[in-house]
């Protein structure tokens, strides 16, 4: 059995316009796991996505999907996987059930499968009271929903979603990440992209850090938080603007503030957050000599 | 926090058809179904668009132009050409642009579909909506008291006319920079190609700049085939071989800039 789902290798992206939205990106998604690719709007997640399910084609690079070559054989790799893109949109008229039977037969599946396959996930995703209605008149949570049956039909190894809960109501968030857990223990690989550090922690096995286009870091979350160098983090406020002190333990920051005499503070471990703006200056510029384990 | 998991179900790669012909014409069936069967229920729209401009465009030429037979089939030729032309080109112009523009075609591109199958598709269905123009324009015709002896040439003639008039639709939107500019140019294109080429009058009759757009329009071939189709006459053949020709190239040129994978 393959171990990895997808493998780029040096993904460049250059625009017309001669922006550079990925450089150099080199990674794995290893067969069966959750791997989150971070980063804020414009950093370049989407391009790097739209590159692995062969919507965009890279300026230099490979993309490799289950060992196929995604950029010679784009349809073959577009059949190991179920995608859900950022912004999309139904058609208009349609139903959830017409949507699920023909896009079902779209991903290969025989007629009288993509009919069961359809009434199948329709039950399991629980749109059973909706799916006589045309699917622009759902709410967003059912949306996506739809997006993530839509991407399931073919029971694909590898689901890629693209910023998958903007826009989502937290009920619907939580319901949109016990879709994910539930299919990924079936054996899928799934890769994400998000800028919520929570959905981050929430969800992945490893993260991938990216900002400019760069991939600044990828690994799992326990791992990055070493690699920052501090456990814990106290935060205060002084001369109106908050103030932050690391330290590897929090009775030692602790002692630190009370001799500073601050009163008010808030004492908790270091997130991911953290980990990015440690990889960052905070102001969305790259601090020098950043740290890649691809 | 997340789970993690020692072993991996082994989920099946590869598990449905990603290729081949069967898939292809299976696609493109399932393509036509997802344009056509939203129509359906907005039928009346596509009903009123086939008839509502060449109706009482023929009915106005029809009350001024002599009463001569060979006149009034010219005219029913030019009133087909024209209300094929200006149905196919807006059908097929709405449904790429909206489908680029609105996000909609991107469900279609991450699935295992080709661009051919796509085009395919989506031309079957804008061919059928655009195609009831025919009968509608022919009974009134009929009822109208104009003399048709119909001939096969007639059926080829406007399926290569839309065939045709589908491949410069697609290539002139595939330009277009959104979806306004795009559904502006697709109506254009039809008014103004049907507008200038000489498809109620003969060549012979048409002024300078008519006579050399006619030349490579499309539209005057298949107003001219058309109207030998009404008159009986099977020697349409020349008509037929240029009209293939153009839809050919204009296909060719618009599948190959129909947007896909961007680059």
């Amino acid at each position: 059995m393959l171990a990895t789902a997808v493998e780029a290798r040096n993904l460049n992206k250059r625009y017309r316009n001669g922006t550079w939205a990925n450089r150099d990106i080199t990674l794995t998604v290893k067969r069966g796991e959750l791997l989150a690719i971070l980063g804020p709007n414009g950093a370049g997640k989407t391009t790097l996505v739209r590159q692995i399910t062969t919507e965009l084609v890279p300026t230099s690079g490979e993309v490799r999907v289950f060992g196929l070559d995604a950029l010679s054989r784009p349809n073959e790799a577009k059949g190991c996987m179920g995608v859900i893109p950022q912004e999309t949109n139904f058609y208009w008229g349609l139903t959830v059930r017409h949507h699920l039977r023909i896009l079902g037969k779209l991903r290969g599946l025989p007629p009288s499968i993509a009919s069961s396959r359809a009434a199948q996930l329709i039950s399991d995703l629980g749109l059973d009271e909706h799916q006589d209605k045309p699917a622009e008149q759902l709410s967003g949570g059912l949306r996506r929903r739809l997006l993530v049956g839509i991407a399931m039909l073919a029971d694909p190894g590898l689901l890629i979603l693209d910023e998958p809960s903007v826009g989502l109501d937290p009920e619907s968030r939580r319901d949109l990440w016990d879709l994910l857990r539930n299919y990924r223990r079936r054996g899928a690989t799934v890769l994400l992209t998000t800028h919520s550090m929570e959905e981050a922690e929430a969800l992945s096995d490893r993260v991938g850090i990216i900002h400019e286009g760069a991939l600044l870091a990828l690994d799992t979350i326990a791992s990055l938080r070493a690699a920052h160098g501090f456990d814990f983090k106290i935060s205060y406020l002084a001369d109106g603007r908050t103030q932050v002190l690391y330290g590897a333990s929090d009775t030692e920051l602790l002692q630190r503030v009370q001799s500073l005499g601050i009163r008010e503070y808030a004492v908790s471990r270091t997130t991911l957050e953290d980990v990015y703006l440690g990889l960052t200056d905070g102001k969305g510029r790259l601090k020098e000599g950043p740290t890649v384990d691809a | 926090m997340p789970e993690y998991y020692d072993s991996v179900p082994d989920l099946p790669i590869h598990p449905y058809a990603t290729g081949g012909f069967r898939k292809f014409i299976a696609d493109t069936v399932s393509i036509f179904e997802l344009n056509f069967l939203p129509a359906l229920k907005v039928w009346y729209v596509t009903v009123l668009l086939a008839a509502a401009f060449p109706l009482p465009w023929f009915y106005v030429t029809r009350a001024i132009a002599p009463d001569d037979p060979q006149v009034l089939r010219r005219l029913l030729a030019g009133t087909l050409v024209f209300g094929v032309a200006f149905s196919i080109g807006t059908i097929v112009g709405q449904t790429f642009v909206g489908q680029r523009f609105s996000g909609t075609l991107r469900l279609i591109i991450t699935m295992p579909v080709s661009k051919g199958a796509y085009l395919l598709g989506s031309l079957a269905h804008a061919s059928i909506s655009g195609a009831l123009t025919v009968p509608i324009l022919l009974a009134f015709a009929l009822v109208a008291g104009v003399d048709i002896n119909l001939e096969w040439g007639l059926a080829l003639s406007l399926i290569l006319t839309v065939l045709a008039v589908s491949g410069l639709t697609l290539f002139v939107v595939s330009f277009a920079p959104s979806m306004q500019a795009g559904n502006l140019a697709t109506g254009l294109l039809s008014l103004i190609l049907a507008a200038l080429t000489p498809v109620y009058f003969t060549m012979d009759q048409a002024p300078l700049l008519m006579k050399i757009i006619g030349y490579i329009s499309p539209l005057r071939y298949a107003a001219d085939a058309i109207e030998k189709s009404l008159s009986g006459r099977a020697d349409v053949w020349a008509e037929i071989a240029i009209l293939a020709a153009i839809a050919f190239v204009a296909l060719s040129l618009g599948l190959w800039r129909m947007p896909w994978r961007e680059k």
